[in-house]
């Protein structure tokens, strides 16, 4: 998965942060380029209820996008779903504030329903069991978040600039450099970087949704809209083929998926 | 009526009195015959009475013990009454606290293989393709324990007997978005690619069972995932009444004398072929139970090797439910 200049803050609300599977989480996160924040209860003593208290107050402080929220914290017959007492209160005071539960438990929709039925109807509130990869928890972050970034890096070396329309190229092709870093690809603009910033940011939302045709026909012209599009993102592979020292074929970046539209695949 | 007769407590009170009495009549008979009179004419008639009134005490408990734990008929006869429902509400709340303890040790195991996998990574840069291999092999049991634990759950649900169908607020797209998103890894690391996209973009939302919909497409990508050449292509659209969730892989397609039994209960592949099973065969026969009890349907079309189209493709009909004028449940 390529990654997104996301500058943004993830706070990580776990009794057993250290361990390997959040460990996993954060790595992921932080390559993906969110700062994460973990929450630790001052003194050696942490129960659930002094975890409640840091992580509203850590909620205060560093105003993150989203919060990652454990369910259980400890064995305690009290704490074993402290994370849902934490999260009635998250929603309560920051309506609007991401949260995902990061559970081990059976959520299932049934006790999601549950739980649901207790926030508010429109809380940004998401379930995710820990036995997910690292890249699925960043996506549904991504998706809870909702916006895009400014800039999405795809596949590691294509970076797109959604505010300045721009996109470069790092590596080889002495073309693609400029004095300070990477220059941006003349030949991609207008219609052109339209069609790739809809693909990028459909990728970036979802990888593997496919744009149709009928969402990408708009930046094309003449009679036959599907010809032209055809043209355009055949225009966008070759300089982007170029700036990258490599042919870019039919199965490469921009999939034309069986007459229903583009998606976009970058290499890994 | 008569199960819930049988099912009552008074009854197996009654019955215990009366398989008691027939004891000991029984056993009193030889004493009470012969104090009654000289003759053994008092026994036998007495001795008769308690053993039927012995067996009749136990055979009323039996049957009353039975239409209190379990459902009249069989799992799907239990329209009447609470018993199904009860079982199975006792038996999901026990999975949900066995499930995260089952979870535990495969949990500490993908987290030391993730934490593996960054040191290798860290120290050299690059992993040999080799250990890779075995790491992703890990890396895959977590999705297969979390499609095993949804099965088990719904099994559970379905061994309730007919429950209310649900026409809760779902949105579609966002199912299958999710779902994508916990195949996608594993799909690239086989070098495979799921694309997913819904007729119209904007699909909006429906009236079902949220639950049973992830349930069914989770078994049928993952299906999928598993026997496709190269890609998958999941696919959403609605018609009036209707809508459409059509899964499609580039695999070697499925021999027409498996397809009869693709949806039957614990069939495998592999056990036709005797093979060693890799799959509980407890999927497809889960999903298209469930779409049935949405009022939907499941069916497959396959065509198979060496024709150049070879592929398989799974679709998944539901009603759209109360907001459209689709059929109530």
């Amino acid at each position: 998965m390529a990654d997104a200049r996301a500058e943004g803050s993830i706070l990580i609300v776990d009794d057993e942060v250290a361990s390997p599977i959040v460990s996993a989480v954060r790595r992921r996160l932080e390559a993906d380029g969110w700062r994460t924040v973990a929450v630790e209860p001052e003194g050696g003593w942490r129960s659930g209820d002094e975890f409640e208290a840091a992580a509203l107050y850590a909620i205060e402080e560093a105003k993150p996008d989203g919060v990652l929220l454990d369910v259980r914290f400890g064995d305690a017959r009290d704490d074993l779903f402290k994370g849902l007492d934490i999260l009635r209160k998250i929603v309560t005071a920051h309506p609007t504030l991401p949260v995902l539960m990061f559970t081990q438990y059976a959520q299932g929709p049934d006790r999601e329903t549950a739980v649901r039925s207790t926030l508010r109807w429109d809380a940004p509130v998401d379930f995710i069991d820990k036995l997910a990869s690292p890249e699925e928890v960043v996506l549904r972050l991504r998706r809870l978040i909702g916006t895009a970034p400014e800039v999405i890096r795809m596949g590691g070396r294509i970076t797109l600039n959604v505010s300045a329309k721009t996109v470069t190229v790092t590596g080889k092709s002495v073309e693609v450099s400029g004095p300070s870093g990477p220059a941006a690809l003349a030949d991609i603009h207008g219609m052109r970087f339209e069609i790739l910033r809809e693909l990028a940011v459909a990728w970036y939302k979802s990888p593997g949704r496919l744009v149709p045709f009928s969402a990408l026909e708009r930046y094309s012209e003449g009679e036959d809209a599907r010809a032209s599009l055809r043209v355009r993102v055949r225009e966008i592979k070759d300089v982007l083929g170029k700036a990258l020292g490599e042919h870019l074929g039919a199965g490469d970046l921009i999939i034309n998926v069986r007459d229903q539209g583009y998606r976009l695949m970058p290499k890994e | 009526m008569l199960r819930r007769w049988l099912a009552s407590g008074r009854l197996r009170v009654a019955a215990a009195a009366l398989a008691a009495a027939g004891t000991l009549s029984a056993a009193l008979a030889p004493l009470l015959g012969e104090a009654v009179s000289e003759s053994l004419w008092g026994i036998e008639p007495m001795a008769y009475a308690g053993g039927v009134a012995l067996i009749a005490g136990l055979g009323l408990l039996t049957a009353s013990y039975a239409a209190r734990g379990m459902p009249a008929g069989g799992p799907a006869a239990s329209g009447e009454g609470q018993a199904p429902e009860r079982w199975s509400e006792i038996t999901q709340r026990y999975f949900e606290v066995f499930h995260h303890d089952l979870g535990r040790p495969l949990s500490r195991i993908v987290g030391k293989e993730r934490e593996l996998r960054a040191a290798l990574q860290e120290r050299s840069g690059e992993i040999d393709p080799a250990v890779a291999d075995l790491l992703d092999e890990i890396e895959r049991q977590a999705p297969n324990f979390r499609l095993m634990m949804s099965n088990l759950q719904a099994l559970i649900q379905l061994e309730g007997g007919p429950t209310t169908v649900r026409e809760d607020a779902v949105e579609p797209a966002e199912v299958v978005r999710r779902i994508v998103e916990r195949y996608h890894g594993v799909a690239v690391e086989a070098g495979k690619q799921i694309t997913w996209w819904s007729e119209p973009a904007e699909f909006g939302i429906v009236y079902s069972d949220g639950s049973a919909i992830e349930h069914i497409v989770t078994n049928l990508i993952d299906n999928a995932v598993r026997f496709a050449a190269g890609e998958v292509e999941v696919k959403l659209t609605r018609n009036p009444t209707h809508f459409f969730v059509r899964v499609w892989d580039d695999g070697l397609g499925i021999p027409a004398q498996y397809v009869a039994h693709l949806f039957d209960r614990g069939w495998t592949p592999e056990a036709a072929r005797r093979d060693e099973k890799v799959s509980s065969g407890l999927g497809l026969f889960i999903a298209q139970t469930l779409a049935a009890r949405q009022r939907g349907g499941l069916t497959v079309e396959s065509v198979t090797v060496p024709d150049p189209d070879h592929h398989t493709g799974f679709l998944l009909s539901l009603p759209l439910g109360r907001s459209t004028g689709a059929p109530p449940a």
